[in-house]
């Protein structure tokens, strides 16, 4: 490809219908009515380029599109029009213990949550101690995690997530749980990904995380990207825009 | 996505994963644990004898009827389950879906394999039974892996259309077990297709599980490799099942997360 650019969306738009049909009956009604003028764009015409080894903020209100950014890169939803390009592991921060499942120990979600993530066994075999470690929860690791609170659920998923070593890490609204000494390690993890090359892309509508971890930042509002560059610059328009 | 093609190897851990994952979480907190799989198939099997047995009478050759009826009956009840745990499985996993990338076939797939290590829990039972019963064994049963092969194939299928279909029509879910009924009661399970008059009988052989029970007791009980039309029909709409049933998922997986 010669390029290096790690993430390319290309005129990218995205279009939700509003109100499935989840129940036989209403799709059969619906074969009676007008079509409904129920259409939703979540996104129009996006494009973007971002290169290995930047820190990208994606600031905007509720509401404007930013998850479904997050999602299309993550290959969760596809593009109504456009084209995405991704090279590389993708890491999501999306939802930490996403497919954990509550009846089965802390050891058995690491192996199937691992997995899910995109490891191999023989790959979390090797890392197991250290996830292990890093979560601090080698007292509770034969437990099922239905008796875990809520923050150690989240620190077991956060130590699988960051060992999965992605080129691209995608942080959504995570660290709002947790408390400020796992926040903190957190943030130092995701710095130290930086270091390492991994280009981290961060989504919040609080500018605080973003403030303190990317150098660059995206304002997205009402589906479209309406401001690019420097973080003081375009937190300053976000404030306007809000207020 | 770019992603998509040349990885099947790379989810082969996830695959057993979620496998294990649903035969280990099932039957946590129960106090029988595993052995439901074992004991629901054998109390079906202690009812359906005694009806069929003293009140209802079925031709069954040589064999003896619970014989011949659990040589069918472990088959179906394996079909069953896959399709119920399959038809479920994208739901079930909405959590993966709408947030992270992995190929959505896997989902029903591990459904069925988790069920596939029941049948062969449950085959074992049989062979026991056999034993027990006296009931010869012949090398014909070295075709049953490939009954096994085009009976997963048709099961495999039908969960494609049924677990994509379920995600925007959740009617699906509540109607399988209804139909899985009327379905087994169509199918020479509980009794033998002498029963069936002639002339019905090209209707009968339309429903290709009728000839996969066939050839199940052909090959098990009797010695007989089923080579026989009604047999390949179920090979050949199985085969035609399963390729439709893929292409069906594929085309509405895009939409999965959407919808969920």
């Amino acid at each position: 490809m010669g390029e290096n650019f790690v993430i390319k969306l290309d005129n990218v738009s995205k279009k939700f219908k509003r109100g499935h049909r989840l129940l036989l009956k209403e799709a059969l009604l619906d074969l009676f009515r007008a079509p409904r003028q129920e259409d939703f764009w979540a996104l129009k015409s996006v494009s973007f380029k971002i290169k290995k080894g930047e820190s990208i903020g994606i600031i905007g209100s509720n509401g404007s599109g930013k998850s479904t950014i997050l999602k299309l890169i993550a290959g969760v939803l596809t593009p109504t029009h456009g084209t995405i390009k991704v090279q590389g592991k993708i890491g999501p921060l999306i939802e930490l213990g996403a497919g954990f499942h509550p009846e089965l120990t802390g050891r058995e979600n690491i192996y199937l949550n691992g997995t899910i993530l995109g490891l191999s066994i023989k790959e979390i075999d090797a890392k197991f101690d250290e996830i292990v470690n890093f979560s601090e929860l080698s007292d509770f690791i034969d437990t099922p995690v239905k008796h875990y609170s809520s923050g150690m659920y989240m620190r077991l998923g956060f130590a699988i997530a960051v060992h999965v070593e992605p080129d691209i890490l995608l942080v959504d609204e995570i660290l709002s749980v947790g408390d400020i000494g796992f926040q903190k390690k957190c943030l130092d993890k995701m710095k130290e990904f930086h270091k390492n090359g991994v280009t981290v892309i961060v989504i919040s509508h609080s500018p605080d995380l973003i403030k303190s971890f990317c150098k660059k930042v995206f304002l997205i509002n009402q589906g479209k990207i309406i401001g690019v560059g420097l973080t003081e610059n375009i937190i300053k328009k976000y404030n306007k825009l809000i207020n | 996505m770019i992603i998509q093609k040349n990885k099947i190897f790379k989810y082969k851990d996830l695959f057993w994963q979620l496998t294990l994952r649903d035969i280990k979480a099932k039957y946590k907190q129960s106090y029988l644990g595993y052995s439901w799989v074992i004991l629901v198939p054998l109390i079906n099997l202690t009812v359906l004898s005694i009806v069929f047995t003293f009140v209802f009478k079925v031709p069954t050759g040589p064999v003896p009827y619970p014989v011949y009826l659990f040589t069918a009956l472990v088959p179906w009840l394996f079909m069953s389950n896959a399709i119920v745990a399959a038809t479920g499985s994208v739901l079930a996993n909405s959590s993966l879906v709408t947030k992270i990338y992995l190929p959505r076939e896997i989902l029903p797939l591990s459904a069925i394999a988790s069920k596939l290590v029941d049948l062969f829990l449950t085959a074992v039972i049989l062979g026991l039974f056999m034993i027990l019963f006296r009931v010869p064994f012949h090398t014909s049963i070295l075709f049953v892996p490939i009954i096994l092969f085009i009976q997963v194939m048709l099961i495999t299928g039908i969960s494609f259309i049924l677990s994509a279909s379920n995600v925007f029509y959740r009617d699906i879910e509540h109607a399988i077990g209804v139909i899985l009924g009327v379905w087994m009661y169509l199918t020479p399970v509980v009794y033998s297709p002498d029963l069936i008059p002639p002339d019905l009988k090209i209707f009968f052989y339309l429903n290709p599980m009728s000839g996969i029970i066939d050839a199940y007791r052909a090959t098990i009980l009797y010695g007989v490799i089923p080579l026989w039309p009604a047999f390949l029909y179920s090979f050949l709409f199985s085969l035609i099942i399963f390729i439709v049933g893929y292409f069906y998922f594929r085309a509405n997986a895009k939409y999965f997360a959407e919808v969920i």
